[in-house]
């Protein structure tokens, strides 16, 4: 593969509910020497509505986002609630992550979770459950012949989960499993120990979960924090496929009538604080690579300075080759498979991260080399070219969001949950048109110190061309040390 | 903790797609939708329309992997697809014709560095720091004329998305999804890119291919496992190597090693074209002529001379490695279309699709000896090929013991039918998880393609249908019986090393 991707760059929400102008080619005919794709003539304007979601609300309070899809014979039924480990208990870490999954496994109060299975699977449709940081999901997915039953389902799930013993006892033992073996690549590695730093060991954003803390959630604790959270006032669903607005809403009715109303109150969340102080961080591990994630925390949502932060991101690491970091360092230098690096933004604050799996001995070579760009961006304007191709690769593929309405509608829905308001789509598109090169450069002075960030490497210093300490001041991690103290609670 | 075993697995997800081919509603709506042209150069070209959101989906391979290579070039296939992203006489440079003299000289100090560097211990140091000296230098007065991923900047500009190429065992494919009135953007673009390929940069992508090898294969302990498994499995067939290619391979195959390899393969009648989406036939057939009309049909690639020779005892490798254990079982099958095929796919679901599988149910769910199970076939679809059992064992039950729990499900398969609701349930997913690939136009691109790249017709995927439908409790118990042998088995352990 050319490229292959290890950090999911922005969550790109942003919609355009204005026609959107494409550019049409005109005709040329081509000679059959070598041809120049620019000495095309530039493109007339194509026009585009995307299709816009029906939204209504059941009585119970449950808000419906509806999008037609009669080309296939498929219904995709998708659920959000406003849930998630933010809201667990330090000393029960892993606790929303577990009633995300037995949630589904554990069955209802009807049906056993093997019950469930069985006839879903016989009807190869799926219902499955999971619960983030912030929100839990319910996505479903079946042919439509079978949609008035998996809704029952579905709907019994999330109504009148059972958590079954047993089927808490298996997650939490496929839970030690992976924590056993989260250490086992160098980049979850050190991904993992990123996170615990940038956010802090103590904030539910950078705590880990470990058999320990696994093993303090009991069976009263996940009915506890479903009955707190799963409410239908608290419910976002979105429905597309081959049916229409009004089945849709009949269908969702007749499942979720019964379920009442309640008060959702959710538990303050501590604001994070910043630890970066500059300090690189040094786990020793015998792998091939030098590893690293570079940062401290990031912007809060819903800034003003989103837009531009949008576009300083597509030109600092945004996941293009024309992306600085990428060009620099893999393009011209041949030091890595893929760079990628940027400010993203969360509920407080989210991360300005950057990480990468680099030749090991050009490693901190790869390191001065980052820094250099980040001040590059900080001290010198971005060329017009750079600016104009974020500004049209951002406008110019805007039909894609809409090319499949499952994912439309999830781009909808995460629009909505996380605030942003429904005229926001306009005043974004054209906020991204009037960013300058000065904004651009504002938000790289505002939101990146590379004085101050954490460097966090996974590998062995052996290999690098260089001591570590030649970058900055140095602090070991015991890797080692972490694996043993895990595996001495799973016991 | 989800997320986690979702990686452990993706290695596998492809092989479990390949074994996925049939769909049967999905299938019959799609005749009379495909349109198919062969171009005079021999060029397949497959349309479909979906005039839905104004975007489409391209999708052309070429029939070259990693199966064509021989020993010293391994990673070639792979190696010239990242080369293919360089540009063109047009594309990429300031000035071809000033550049090309800096250029060829990089090309000959690089080719003199390779072959210093084959002498391994034997190498003069001095000669090899003058030449890395030399080429350094030669690289940066290059760089003077280079434009940067102009083809990248081109599609991005034009609103294009998931630019991107992929090399396995059998095919390699290059993509990109554009708006939908991009179409002749798209037909230059890449008609050039094939004809008038410039092999700029060689030497630092061939770095690049470096690390993507460590990344990729030797940090990731399920994939250097599935590695030496392979490596194991297969004696003599060109299957046996990593699609990436051998470290020392990769340190030393030249440009024109790689150029030769692009001339004997990347010609129009070894390729296949795929568009889907927002086009209109009537006006994307007479553009894509004209441009892909004009390249040089070539000689046909030689055919593959090896073949595997019978497994005649078991085999068995062992990882020592800085990782938890895991375990890769396998055994040598017919590949598509054979009937074995067909009852090897359906038999796979039944052991380890979804979490009422055989497989799920007793040693993950009850037993929980293991943490997770996969059965797929692998490593390609050309060739004769193997039925894979993927499992990680949960501490503290050991690969041994993982191993002859899922021996004792093989064996189960020899002696027992399998039940009808069982067939009938895998036989109704394959048939809802095509419908499903439908939904994107880059998946259905991919689908057909494979199909008429490979086999020579799409329609084979059609014809797929009916065998998967036609496999009985009693085919899968044959085909059990003359596969799950030990002589036929190879397996490879993960053995934890201690850290130092």
């Amino acid at each position: 593969m050319r490229t292959r991707k290890e950090m999911p760059t922005k969550n790109n929400n942003i919609f355009l509910n204005i026609t959107i102008i494409l550019i049409l080619l005109a005709a040329a005919g081509p000679s059959f020497a070598q041809l120049d794709p620019k000495a095309l003539p530039e493109p007339a304007p194509l026009k585009f509505n995307p299709p816009k979601p029906v939204e209504f609300t059941l009585p119970n309070g449950i808000r419906v986002l509806y999008l037609e899809d009669r080309e296939l014979p498929l219904i995709n039924i998708l659920g959000f609630l406003k849930c998630g480990s933010l809201y667990e208990p330090g000393e029960k870490t892993g606790l929303a992550g577990l009633t995300g999954t037995v949630l589904r496994t554990g069955g209802t109060k009807k049906m056993s979770g093997d019950d469930i299975n069985e006839e879903l699977e016989f009807l190869a449709a799926t219902v499955e459950s999971s619960i983030g940081t912030e929100f839990a999901q319910i996505m479903a997915q079946c042919l439509k012949k079978d949609l008035k039953r998996v809704l029952e389902i579905y709907a019994d799930i999330a109504m009148n989960p059972e958590f079954r013993q047993d089927r808490i006892d298996l997650a939490k033992n496929q839970a030690v499993e992976s924590i056993r073996r989260r250490w086992d690549m160098p980049i979850q590695a050190a991904s993992a120990l990123f996170q615990e730093r940038a956010y802090g060991a103590g904030h539910p954003l950078g705590r880990r979960t470990t058999p320990k803390s696994l093993a303090a959630v009991v069976r009263q604790d996940l009915v506890d924090f479903h009955k707190k959270y799963f409410a239908p006032n608290n419910m976002l669903m979105g429905v597309s496929g081959d049916l229409s607005a009004s089945e849709a809403k009949s269908l969702l009715q007749s499942v979720f009538g019964a379920w009442k109303k309640k008060d959702v109150r959710f538990p303050a969340v501590p604001a994070l604080a910043e630890n970066a102080d500059g300090t690189v961080y040094y786990a020793y591990k015998d792998t091939p690579q030098g590893n690293m994630f570079l940062g401290h925390l990031g912007s809060r949502r819903l800034s003003p300075d989103e837009p531009a932060l949008e576009i300083m991101n597509y030109v600092f690491g945004g996941g293009t080759f024309s992306a600085r970091l990428m060009k620099e360092l893999r393009s011209n230098r041949g030091l890595t498979y893929g760079i990628y690096g940027g400010v993203e933004s969360g509920p407080d604050r989210g991360l300005f991260m950057i990480s990468s799996q680099l030749k090991a001995e050009r490693f901190v070579e790869a390191l001065d080399l980052v820094k250099g760009i980040i001040v590059d961006l900080q001290t010198k304007p971005v060329s017009d070219g750079e600016l104009a191709e974020a500004k049209n690769s951002t406008i110019n593929s805007f039909a894609f969001r809409f090319e499949q309405k499952r994912t439309a509608l999830i781009q909808y829905i995460n629009l909505k949950l996380e605030g942003y308001p429904s005229n926001y789509l306009e005043i974004y598109i054209d906020n991204i048109r009037k960013i300058t090169k000065a904004d651009v450069q504002a938000v790289a002075k505002k939101y990146m110190d590379p004085a101050k960030m954490i460097v966090l490497v996974v590998g062995d210093e052996k290999k690098f061309d260089k001591p570590l300490s030649s970058f900055g001041k140095v602090r070991p991690i015991d890797l080692k040390a972490i694996i043993e103290e895990e595996k001495g609670a799973q016991k | 903790m989800k997320q986690k075993q979702r990686s452990i697995l993706t290695v596998f997800i492809l092989t479990v797609l390949l074994l996925a081919p049939a769909g049967f509603l999905a299938a019959q709506s799609l005749e009379g939708k495909v349109k198919v042209k062969r171009l005079e150069n021999g060029l397949t070209v497959i349309l479909i329309e979906r005039h839905g959101a104004p975007v489409f989906s391209t999708l052309y391979g070429f029939k070259v992997g990693s199966v064509d290579e021989v020993p010293g070039i391994t990673g070639t296939a792979h190696l010239f697809e990242h080369m293919a992203f360089k540009g063109t006489p047009k594309i990429g440079t300031k000035d071809f014709e000033n550049e090309r003299p800096v250029m060829d000289e990089v090309n000959r100090v690089g080719r003199e560095l390779s072959l210093e560097l084959v002498k391994r211990d034997q190498a003069d140091p001095e000669i090899l720091k003058k030449l890395r000296e030399e080429l350094a230098a030669l690289e940066k007065r290059q760089m003077e004329f280079i434009v940067k991923d102009e083809i990248d900047q081109i599609y991005n500009n034009a609103g294009g998305t998931g630019l991107n190429a992929s090399t396995g065992t059998d095919q390699t494919q290059y993509m990109i999804s554009l708006p939908s009135n991009r179409l002749e953007l798209f037909c230059l673009i890449e008609s050039e890119r094939i004809k008038n390929a410039v092999l700029r940069e060689f030497y630092t992508e061939r770095s690049v291919i470096q690390e993507e090898r460590k990344q990729t294969t030797e940090a990731v302990p399920m994939r250097l496992l599935y590695e030496m498994f392979m490596g194991t499995a297969f004696l003599a067939h060109p299957y046996k190597n990593p699609v990436v290619g051998w470290a020392s391979d990769i340190n030393s195959v030249t440009l024109e090693e790689a150029a030769a390899f692009k001339k004997k393969y990347y010609t129009p009648n070894n390729c296949v074209l795929a568009i889907v989406g927002d086009v209109w036939p009537e006006k994307a057939f007479p553009l894509i002529e004209r441009y892909f009309g004009a390249i040089p049909r070539g000689d046909d690639p030689p055919a593959l001379r090896t073949v595997e020779p019978k497994q005649l005892g078991e085999r068995r490798v062992v990882l020592e490695f800085a990782a938890e254990p895991m375990m890769v079982m396998g055994f040598h099958k017919p590949t598509f279309p054979s009937k074995d095929d067909a009852a090897a796919m359906i038999a796979a679901n039944i052991l380890s699709l979804g979490r009422t599988s055989r497989l799920y149910k007793d040693l993950v769910r009850d037993k929980q000896i293991a943490a997770s199970i996969n059965v797929g076939s692998g490593p390609g679809l050309r060739y004769d090929n193997l039925v894979t059992v993927t499992a990680v064992p949960r501490y503290p039950h050991t690969n041994e013991e993982l191993g002859k729990a899922v021996w004792e499900h093989l064996e189960k398969l020899k002696t027992e039918p399998v039940t009808g609701q069982e067939l009938q349930k895998v036989k109704n997913n394959i048939e809802a998880n095509y419908i499903r690939g439908m939904a994107s136009n880059m998946g259905l691109a991919f689908t057909l393609l494979r199909y008429q790249l490979l086999f020579g017709d799409w329609h084979l995927y059609l014809k797929a249908k009916d065998a998967y439908n036609a496999v009985t409790a009693d085919d899968i118990m044959q085909f059990a019986k003359k596969t799950f042998t030990i002589e036929n088995r190879t397996v490879a352990y993960l053995v934890k090393k201690a850290a130092q």
